[in-house]
């Protein structure tokens, strides 16, 4: 019997799970108090506490170039952009709250995973970005990466997720402007600003391989790939997104005349998928478990944000 | 505003209702009705805004609950346009500049189409309309 012609109050968890399976499957939107398995619920909490922090933790090689941008014009720039980070942040833990709300978890919780480190944040804002250039690259091709996953999930079978992601996504379409200017800015400046660019690009193209994370399990270890795309939250693989990743960004990478730096990149016409080099999985492993050149000076900083305001969270309970 | 409500209702309350068209559309704001409770909000939104569209999510909210912003609050929402730098048409020079390096611009239209499937696109080329 279809679960359908049962009332729902009647419906065994076998039948609440194929009932729920065929709304994800007919584009329904699965909202906050409806049921879901558990194995969806988790790996949403994952995938979008995780999400949450980074724009949180992705602020802040951001903010260290708020002082130091070269105009007043750059300076409203990347300050706005700043604040959609934080502003994106925010949506996305409340999004995260609500499906935390059966296990009597906060955004208290997901802030203390992040200091023990059970709670990851995206490998690329473990990196450095020492000159005005990396600030340009951040937003014209870490952000530019995170477009190619985020509208991925434009219609994630989670409606809160899928609509946080259709504003987030909006927003990013300014990011990712704003840092082609810069870059462009700089591509046709003097021979410093454009050495200043190369450089950056140097430093960034690794860890921009490294954003769409391992082609599978086998890899790292541990990948959430497969029940992502089960449950219609993504359609496409890790892989598949690197491979759009590269066709829309290195011809663009390459008209500016900038070097990429990997020999042996090229786009293999007969199979149409691009080759290149792979970078190393295990400087990855290191980094999101904190060792990365910038984990633990990032993770403090946030913290003392976290200590130095705890009075004012004290006194509002 | 509730005093003000009941002794203007007596037994009844003004609920304001929302609606979403589909599962994809945002909720939406329809008209307001008189009801004494949630569950006959619910009933009535059904039949006085319900008839003939199509509905897959309802709220009522009691307008006592909904703290409207008064004609002087509003006034104070409007913006000045000195805010290009935080604006995409503020960097609409780029679409020059990137055809000097035969590259297409990527702008919102471009990038929201990166999250469409496969499916989407035929439905856009045959014209046929979106579940």
């Amino acid at each position: 019997m279809s679960p359908l012609t049962k009332l729902y109050g009647e419906r065994t968890e076998e039948e609440k799970y194929e009932y729920f399976m065929e709304r994800i499957e007919a584009g329904e939107k699965i909202e906050a108090d409806d049921w879901m398995p558990d194995e969806y619920r988790m790996a949403l909490i994952k995938l979008i506490s995780m999400h949450a922090i980074s724009e949180i933790m992705g602020a802040l090689p951001e903010k260290e170039w708020v002082p130091k941008a070269p105009t007043i014009h750059r300076k409203l720039g990347i300050m706005a952009k700043v604040q959609d980070e934080m502003g994106h942040g925010q949506l996305l833990l409340r999004v995260a709250e609500d499906l935390m709300k059966p296990y009597g978890k906060t955004r208290e919780n997901i802030m203390e995973d992040l200091f023990s480190g059970k709670l990851k944040f995206h490998n690329v804002f473990h990196m450095e970005a020492p000159t005005w250039a990396d600030a340009g690259i951040i937003a014209w091709l870490v952000d530019g990466a995170a477009i190619i996953t985020q509208t991925n999930m434009l219609n994630a079978s989670y409606g809160p997720y899928s609509r946080a992601l259709h504003r987030i996504c909006a927003e990013e379409v300014f990011h990712a402007q704003h840092g082609e200017s810069i870059v462009l800015a700089l591509a046709e400046g003097s021979k410093q600003q454009r050495e200043m660019l190369q450089d950056a690009l140097i430093r960034w193209w690794p860890s921009l391989l490294m954003f769409f994370g391992p082609k599978s399990a086998a890899t790292t270890g541990s990948s959430k790939q497969d029940i992502t795309i089960k449950y219609k939250i993504r359609t496409k693989t890790n892989e598949e997104l690197r491979q759009d990743f590269l066709t829309k960004y290195v011809p663009r990478i390459r008209s500016l005349g900038l070097t990429i730096p990997d020999e042996t990149l090229r786009y293999d016409e007969e199979n149409k998928k691009w080759i290149y080099k792979e970078p190393d999985w295990n400087e990855f492993k290191k980094i999101i478990k904190n060792q990365g050149p910038k984990s633990m000076e990032r993770l403090t900083l946030r913290r003392i944000a976290y200590d130095n305001n705890r009075w004012v969270r004290e006194a509002l309970q | 505003m509730v005093e003000k409500d009941q002794k203007e209702h007596g037994f009844y309350e003004v609920f304001e209702v929302f609606s979403k068209r589909s599962h994809t559309s945002p909720m939406q704001y329809q008209f307001s009705l008189l009801a004494p409770n949630h569950e006959m909000a619910f009933i009535l939104a059904q039949e006085n805004f319900m008839r003939r569209e199509p509905v897959v999510d309802l709220w009522v909210v009691k307008r006592s609950d909904i703290r409207k912003m008064t004609e002087e609050e509003r006034d104070l929402l409007k913006r000045l346009d000195n805010k290009s730098y935080r604006l995409t048409k503020g960097y609409g020079y780029l679409r020059k500049k990137w055809r000097e390096y035969e590259q297409r611009m990527f702008d919102e239209k471009e990038i929201f189409s990166w999250g469409e499937t496969g499916d989407d696109k035929r439905k856009k080329r045959t014209g046929s309309k979106a579940k």
